[in-house]
């Protein structure tokens, strides 16, 4: 991380060859499975992302930005606490950027309309291709041009690219001229292609720029007109190589109306759930993922989970969609059913969301929300989370108030429980996890019946009541009546002498339970193997060849075996034929 | 039907409801609610007046209240779906127009599912909600739940009685949950106890003579026997070997295998 952001000023003193080696490390990437490639491109524009927020230098603007940027960052607050000390050198690495960028005003210019005139070939080959692996390679630049783009650039690319008469060229100048007032721009030049030729892709590839632009640029007036049209265009085209672009420009159609006061937010939902409705039937998965984990993402913002809910009941999410989506979809889905107490699901999908997220810096926050839920669900399952999780340095911190929560409920012990949940109640409603921890309650009662049933054999009901603070001992004893019947611990009550009497531990080896665990670990192993050989891509054809070199070994084979047979050949030839085979 | 009748109506029907007639108030509701309908207010759309969509709000709100009181539980849930596009618009919640009954009603819809014993969805509705705790409408549920799911019996025994609830609606629901918890403690005394005495019961079970504790002991198939209750000793199930499950396990594993190799 820092590595790079010092980078990054060499980067642009020279940025003719940055380009070359952007381009470089892709076309080495894209020999890789496409699915992976959708997860790194992300990953590339998370990464990326994080650095190149600084130049809106408030605190709180940039810890929206983020959410939106890192694709997968969904809604963190421990981020800023992750990020503050980084933020401190990108300032400066950037602002020295933007010094050296007017020093040598043609160049990073010219050198970002290369790259976008590269993307045209790229996009263009996508299409005549028919190959999604050029549009995501096209994607994955976006972040690193995101950074550089400015008014002068999207204005000449625009003229360059379209006719005058072009209505897109119409849009997207008044679109940029609107967020750079004052700003001179290009009149069409003669010569540029004609409208007929242009390929919605790169069209829709202009306007998804100049929509990353507004945003950037907090231009959310101008920037919410224009990505609700480009919606609107979107949803008529039905080609099937703009479904990655489409993903993309829903995503920050909808970034830009969350950032947007309370009603914008829950008025877009219909626009959502209709292009759902066309992507599901067109199959376009890209779409369909992204719409899916945006229209969740919006009806928890607004905590309405019955609905949210009964989207994820209505809908099948892709399997074979991105990882990161996968990722995403798993978050949501492990929110709302530790929101209506099914907290085996919950857990489910939350680890599986950890283990999907992508590994590096970008994608902390996003790793701690879920870690940060999926710790929450594991106490209310009644299970303590490890340790080693609070070690993890990109989580130590954020996890504090966590691992302070978690210690209490370990030991049992209310006073401390409530403390932490006071002292850190701010943290904990800005994560949305304090109605989840104020469950947590019985649970500490129970841990700590627990600890005490397993410490003593025979303790009074009045020791119990004292010992968990608890306000009289006909609640203890009701508690612990509870307790018994729900199986924390196992022990039998004498009322008239007021104590508990705890039984015998049982011997878990000689049950089932054992045997139940092992299952578990080998089905999960079996499934791993069995998704993995899914997830691996075969060249086209290549079994074919392998069949035919098959067939020719056979062959030789049973030549072999004939010249064998008819004793034609002398032993040690044949030991190292067969040697060779 | 012109706004001044409506308006006529609605005041007619809160005097009725004043008095306590509840049941010719929900007569007056029904006509009431055809009239919304007729001029599109019992859903809240963007063309229909402001001042239209209080009245509506306030006529729903009434009728969730006498459905209450006439224990009639579908139809407040029914009232309570219909009111949470009132509550959502932005147009009715401004400090001015903010409805005072809002989170009396979300209460007992929260005491409702409570009683239902559908804590999923009480969660979920108290997940909509901005600080819960600081209203004592919302909070009497909230504590209640608490207790309820920490064994606390006893405070919930207090808690329903009618000198502890924050308006009358909620006494309604006293009853409901006073028979929850007793048959919450009834299972909770078969697993832990090995018998009980009668008087103590009695007590424990806050019911109000020994007599009717052995009324319940029989219902619940207890034996009684010299003033004390005997649970039925539970036989600890000798865990048979799961051979079926092993033999599929170990084929299943097996099978997996075969497609490895």
């Amino acid at each position: 991380m820092v590595d790079k952001s010092s980078l990054r000023s060499n980067k642009r003193s020279d940025s003719g060859s940055s380009g070359n080696k952007k381009s470089g490390d892709s076309s080495k990437q894209s020999a890789k499975s496409s699915t992976k490639k959708t997860a790194t491109s992300k990953k590339a524009g998370s990464s990326s992302s994080s650095k190149e927020e600084a130049p809106p230098v408030e605190n709180g603007a940039e810890d929206i930005e983020m959410k939106d940027d890192a694709e997968v960052t969904t809604p963190t607050a421990g981020k800023k606490t992750e990020k503050s000390e980084k933020p401190g050198d990108e300032d400066v690495d950037m602002n020295d950027g933007k010094e050296e960028g007017d020093k040598k005003e043609e160049d990073p210019v010219v050198v970002a309309i290369n790259e976008i005139k590269e993307n045209f070939t790229l996009l263009e080959r996508a299409v005549t291709l028919f190959d999604a692996r050029f549009t995501l390679r096209v994607l994955r630049s976006l972040s690193s041009l995101r950074r550089r783009l400015n008014p002068e650039i999207l204005s000449k690319i625009v003229a360059e690219t379209y006719p005058g008469d072009h209505p897109s060229f119409r849009r997207l100048t008044v679109a940029i001229g609107s967020s750079a007032s004052g700003m001179e721009l290009d009149s069409p030049s003669e010569g540029s292609k004609d409208g007929g030729s242009l390929l919605p892709e790169i069209d829709v590839y202009l306007h998804l720029l100049v929509q990353i632009y507004l945003l950037d640029q907090k231009n959310l007036g101008t920037g919410t007109s224009f990505s609700t049209e480009l919606v609107q265009i979107i949803h008529s085209l039905n080609r099937r190589t703009l479904d990655s672009l489409a993903a993309k420009v829903y995503f920050y159609y909808s970034r830009v109306h969350e950032l947007l006061p309370p009603p914008a937010i829950t008025e877009i939902r219909p626009q959502l759930l209709a292009s759902l409705r066309t992507a599901t039937l067109r199959k376009d998965i890209d779409t369909q993922a992204t719409l899916i984990t945006l229209l969740l993402r919006n009806y928890l913002q607004t905590s309405h989970i019955t609905q949210a809910d009964h989207l994820v009941s209505k809908t099948v999410f892709p399997e074979s969609a991105a990882n990161n989506l996968i990722a995403r979809y798993q978050y949501y889905l492990g929110r709302i059913r530790a929101i209506q107490l099914d907290y085996t699901a919950a857990h489910n999908e939350l680890v599986g969301a950890i283990r999907k997220a992508p590994q590096t810096a970008a994608a902390a926050g996003f790793v701690q929300a879920a870690n940060k839920l999926n710790i929450i669900v594991e106490l209310l399952m009644g299970d303590i989370p490890e340790r080693s999780i609070f070690r993890e340095p990109r989580l130590e911190k954020s996890l504090h108030a966590y691992f302070l929560l978690v210690q209490a409920v370990r030991i049992g012990e209310l006073d401390s429980f409530f403390d932490t949940l006071n002292t850190h109640a701010e943290t904990f409603k800005k994560d949305g996890t304090y109605s989840l921890i104020l469950r947590l309650r019985q649970n500490v009662i129970k841990t700590g019946i627990r600890m005490m049933s397993l410490s003593y054999s025979k303790i009074s009901l009045r020791d119990i009541c004292v010992r968990l603070r608890l306000d009289s001992e006909e609640s203890a004893e009701y508690i612990v009546a509870k307790a018994i019947r729900d199986g924390v611990i196992e022990a039998t009550l004498n009322h008239e002498k007021g104590y508990m009497q705890s039984k015998e531990l049982l011997d878990v080896y000689a049950t089932q339970e054992p045997q139940e665990a092992f299952h578990e670990r080998i089905m999960f192993c079996m499934s791993l193997h069995n998704d993995s050989v899914k997830a691996m891509r075969f060249p086209m054809n290549q079994h074919r060849l392998e069949l035919k070199n098959a067939q020719e070994a056979r062959e030789r084979e049973r030549e072999l075996a004939k010249e064998i047979q008819d004793g034609d050949i002398d032993d040690d030839d044949a030991g190292g034929e067969f040697e060779g085979m | 039907m012109a706004d001044k009748e409506l308006k006529a109506l609605h005041q007619g029907l809160i005097n009725t409801v004043n008095k306590g007639d509840y049941a010719s108030a929900s007569k007056g509701l029904s006509s009431l609610k055809i009239a919304l309908l007729q001029r599109n207010a019992l859903i809240p759309s963007a063309t229909t007046l402001p001042t239209t969509l209080l009245l509506a709000r306030d006529i729903l709100e009434i009728g969730a209240l006498t459905s209450i009181h006439q224990t009639d539980d579908a139809a407040f849930s029914r009232y309570y779906s219909q009111l949470q596009p009132f509550y959502e618009d932005p147009r009715l919640s401004t400090p001015k127009t903010a409805s005072v009954n809002r989170s009396k009603i979300t209460g007992l819809h929260l005491l409702l599912l409570l009683s239902r014993n559908d804590i999923a969805d009480f969660h979920t509705t108290l997940e909509n909600l901005e600080a819960p705790e600081d209203d004592p409408f919302i909070k009497h549920p909230i504590m209640l739940e608490r207790w309820l799911m920490e064994g606390s019996y006893d405070k919930v025994w207090n808690a329903t009685k009618s000198s502890q609830v924050p308006s009358e609606e909620y006494a309604h629901f006293s009853q409901v949950l006073v028979g929850t918890i007793r048959n919450e403690i009834a299972s909770c005394w078969e697993k832990a106890y090995a018998s009980l005495p009668i008087s103590n019961a009695k007590n424990l079970i806050f019911l109000d003579s020994e007599g009717a504790v052995i009324q319940f002991a029989k219902d619940k198939g207890w034996e009684v026997k010299d003033g004390r209750i005997y649970f039925p000793v539970e036989e600890a199930e000798k865990e048979a070997l799961a051979s079926g499950t092993i033999i599929e396990n170990s084929i299943g594993y097996a099978h997996e295998l075969e497609t490895i190799v």
